[in-house]
C-alpha cells in the first residue's frame, strides 16, 4: 500500500467512525413510489456491453487512421470520466446506510445498482476505444489529470456536509450536465455504434438524474437553514472548482492544457464518432446550468451567475 | 473539495488482468435476475401451511434479509479501497456487480418474507441485534492495518462460503417451489462471489508474507469465533444464545421441515465441521494454519 493510500483510507476511516449507524428496524417497504420504481426500472432496463452493442458491424477501416487516433483519445476520455462513478456512488451507498440507518431503503437499493450501471459505461468506453486503435490509460497532460481526478467519494463520506448537498451537486448539476451532454454527443452521432453506446449510456444516466432530483425533492423541504446554505454552497463550489475547470468539457480547461485533445474531440465530432463541436457544448453548457438554476430556485436555493472567459456569464 | 486528498488514479489500467475474474463480471452481467419478476410467487400459497410453520419461515426470511443487508451497507466498501489501492480492474468491475446482487438477495428475502405473510424489520429482542446487525466488514475494509488478503478470507472464503454450503446441503429440502427457485437464484450468484475469493486469493498466494498469512488466520478465525458461532447466519449455533427467543431460535428448523427455508440443527452439526475442515484444508497451501474450534454443541471442529 503506497503512502497516499493509506492517507486516503485512514481517512475514510476517521469519516465512518463519526457516524453511528443504527441498523434495526430495518425498514424494507417503499417510502418514495418514484425512486422504487427507477429500482424496479433498473432491474428492467439491464444492458450488456459486451453483447448489446453491434461491434462485429463497427469497421474501423472505414475511418481514416487520423479520425481513429482522435476517436480513441475521445472514448478514452469519456472513459476516464466515467470511471469516479464507481467509486462516489459506492461511497454515497455507505453514507447513505451509515446516516439514514434503519429506513431510505428505496435510495440504498437504488444506489446497490448504480455502480455496477457506471461499470458498464466504463466497459462500453474501453471497448470502443480499443476498437478504435487502442484505450489510452493516461492523460497526456497534467492538468487534464487533474481535473478528472476529483475527491468526490471524500465529499460524499463527509460527515460534515449534509448527504443532500453531496446528491445536489454530483446529481442534479453534474449528472445532469453529463446526460445532457451524453444526450448532444447522441444527436451529432451517425456512426451506428458510437449512437448504439451513447443511447444505452443515456438510459442509465437518465435514472441517475430523475433520482437526485427525486431525492431532493423529497428532503429539502425538510432541510434546515444550515443544511440549505450548505447545498447551495456546494453546488456554487462543485461549479466553480469543478465543473468550470474543465470536468467534462475540454474547452472550459485553462489554454494551454486543451490539446491534443479538444482538437480530438473536433475530427471526431465531425466524423460522428460520439462528440459534438464546442459551439453544441457550450449551448449544452449554459442550458444545463438555466435548468439547474431554476429548479433549486424552486427549494429557494440560489445558484448565482457565473463568469469564465470561454463561456461568459452563464 | 479542498481539504479531501486526491487520489493517485493514472495510469487507469482497464484491460483484464485476471483472465478467471474477468470471467466472473461476464457472466454475472449475462446471469441478472428480477426478483419481483422471476420468482414463481403464485406457487409460494402461504395459505397451504399451518401458522407456526409460516411464523418460522417470516423469522428465517426476515433474518436473511438482515444478513443480506450487510452486504449492501459493509463490504461494498471495499470497492473504495480497491480503486485506492489501484487493485487490477478486473476486482473493481465485477465488485461493483456483487454489490447489485446482493442487494437482489436483500430484496428478494425481505419480499418472500413479505408474501409469506410479513416481513419482521428487527429480531424480538434487542440484544440479538449484536449477533445479527454486523460482521464488521466496513470497518475492516476502511482500516490498513487489516490485510485485504484478511478480509477477503474471512468475508468471501468464511462467512459466504458456509452460507453456500448450508443452501447446497439443504436446497433439495425446499419443497416450495418458489422458496426453491429463489435459493437456487441466491446460489447461483453466491457461487460467483465464493469463486472470485478464492480466485484472487490463489493468485496472490505466492506473494504472502508470514505477515499477510497471520492476518488471515486471525481475521477467519474472529469471523468464525465472532460472527459465526455468534450466530450470525443461524442462531442455533450461537454459543451464549444471545436474547433470542425460543421461537426464534427453532425457526430455522421449523421452516427447513416445512420445506421454507433454513436448516435443521442436523444439517448444521454435518455441515459446519465439513466447511471448517475444507477451509483447513484449501488454505492449508497458503502457509494458513486455521486452529481447532470449540464450539458447545458441535464439540472440537
Amino acid at each position: 500500500m503506497s503512502e497516499t493510500s493509506d492517507r486516503l483510507l485512514r481517512g475514510y476511516q476517521a469519516q465512518e467512525k463519526r457516524f453511528l449507524e443504527r441498523r434495526f428496524p430495518l425498514r424494507f417497504a417503499p417510502e418514495n413510489p418514484t425512486l422504487r420504481e427507477l429500482y424496479n426500472q433498473a432491474k428492467g432496463f439491464r444492458w450488456n456491453p459486451e453483447t448489446d452493442v453491434a461491434w462485429s458491424r463497427f469497421d474501423p477501416a472505414a475511418h481514416a487512421p487520423a479520425v481513429r487516433e482522435a476517436a480513441r483519445l475521445v472514448w478514452s476520455r469519456r472513459a476516464w470520466g466515467t470511471y469516479p462513478g464507481l467509486g462516489e456512488n459506492t461511497a454515497l451507498l455507505i453514507r447513505f446506510c451509515l446516516e439514514s440507518g434503519a429506513g431510505g431503503m428505496d435510495a440504498k437499493l437504488f444506489l446497490s445498482f448504480r455502480p455496477a450501471e457506471e461499470a458498464k459505461h466504463l466497459e462500453a468506453c474501453f471497448l470502443f476505444a480499443t476498437r478504435l486503435g487502442g484505450y489510452e490509460s493516461t492523460p497526456s497532460h497534467a492538468a487534464v489529470a487533474r481535473a478528472s481526478n476529483q475527491p468526490f467519494a471524500q465529499m460524499a463520506l463527509d460527515p460534515d456536509l449534509p448527504v443532500e448537498a453531496v446528491v445536489a451537486a454530483l446529481g442534479c448539476l453534474d449528472d445532469q450536465l453529463d446526460l445532457n451532454l451524453c444526450l448532444c454527443h447522441l444527436q451529432h452521432s451517425r456512426d451506428e455504434t458510437a449512437r448504439q453506446i451513447l443511447r444505452l449510456v443515456a438510459g442509465d444516466k437518465q435514472r441517475h438524474v430523475l433520482f437526485a432530483w427525486t431525492l431532493l425533492g423529497q428532503r429539502l423541504p425538510r432541510l434546515a437553514a444550515a443544511g440549505r446554505a450548505a447545498v447551495a454552497e456546494t453546488v456554487r463550489d462543485v461549479l466553480e472548482r469543478v465543473i468550470l475547470a474543465g470536468y467534462r468539457n475540454t474547452w472550459l480547461m485553462p489554454e494551454d492544457a486543451r490539446e491534443p485533445l479538444l482538437a480530438a474531440e473536433a475530427l471526431t465530432a465531425e466524423h460522428g464518432l460520439g462528440a459534438s463541436t464546442v459551439a453544441q457544448e457550450k449551448a449544452v453548457v449554459r442550458a444545463t446550468l438555466a435548468q439547474v438554476r431554476e429548479r433549486l430556485a424552486t427549494w429557494d436555493i440560489t445558484l448565482a451567475p457565473v463568469n469564465h472567459p470561454e463561456l461568459g456569464r452563464a | 473539495m479542498s481539504t479531501y486528498l486526491t487520489e493517485s488514479r493514472y495510469p487507469l489500467e482497464l484491460a483484464p488482468t485476471m483472465p478467471s475474474v474477468w470471467e466472473l463480471w461476464q457472466r454475472a452481467k449475462t446471469l441478472e435476475w428480477d426478483p419481483e419478476m422471476d420468482i414463481p410467487w403464485d406457487e409460494l400459497h402461504p395459505e397451504r401451511y399451518p401458522d407456526a410453520q409460516i411464523m418460522a419461515a417470516r423469522l428465517h426470511w426476515s433474518r436473511r434479509t438482515w444478513g443480506e443487508y450487510g452486504a449492501i451497507s459493509e463490504s461494498p466498501a471495499l470497492l473504495l479501497r480497491f480503486c485506492l489501492e489501484n487493485r487490477h480492474p478486473d476486482l473493481r468491475f465485477f465488485f461493483t456487480m456483487r454489490t447489485q446482487e446482493e442487494g437482489r438477495h436483500a430484496e428478494a428475502s425481505w419480499l418472500m418474507a413479505e408474501r409469506l405473510g410479513g416481513y419482521f424489520p428487527q429480531p424480538q429482542n434487542p440484544p440479538t441485534v449484536d449477533a445479527v446487525g454486523t460482521h464488521g466488514v466496513r470497518r475492516m475494509a476502511f482500516d490498513p492495518d487489516t490485510s485485504l488478503e484478511g478480509i477477503f478470507a474471512s468475508l468471501v472464503c468464511a462467512a459466504e462460503e458456509i452460507l453456500i454450503d448450508a443452501f447446497k446441503a439443504t436446497v433439495h429440502k425446499a419443497t416450495n417451489p418458489a422458496v426453491r427457485r429463489l435459493m437456487e437464484l441466491i446460489l447461483r450468484d453466491e457461487v460467483r462471489h465464493i469463486a472470485f475469493g478464492w480466485q484472487c486469493l490463489d493468485a496472490w498466494a505466492p506473494s504472502f508474507t508470514p505477515e499477510t498469512v497471520q492476518n488471515i488466520e486471525r481475521a477467519v478465525t474472529q469471523m468464525i469465533q465472532n460472527v459465526e458461532f455468534n450466530g450470525y447466519r443461524n442462531l442455533w449455533l450461537a454459543v451464549e444464545g444471545g436474547s433470542a427467543t425460543p421461537l426464534e431460535i427453532d425457526a430455522d428448523r421449523v421452516a427447513c421441515e416445512a420445506g421454507l427455508g433454513g436448516t435443521t440443527p442436523e444439517d448444521e452439526m454435518r455441515i459446519v465441521p465439513q466447511f471448517i475442515q475444507k477451509i483447513r484444508a484449501r488454505m492449508e497451501p497458503w502457509g494458513v494454519r486455521l486452529p481447532l474450534f470449540d464450539h458447545p454443541k458441535l464439540g472440537k471442529v
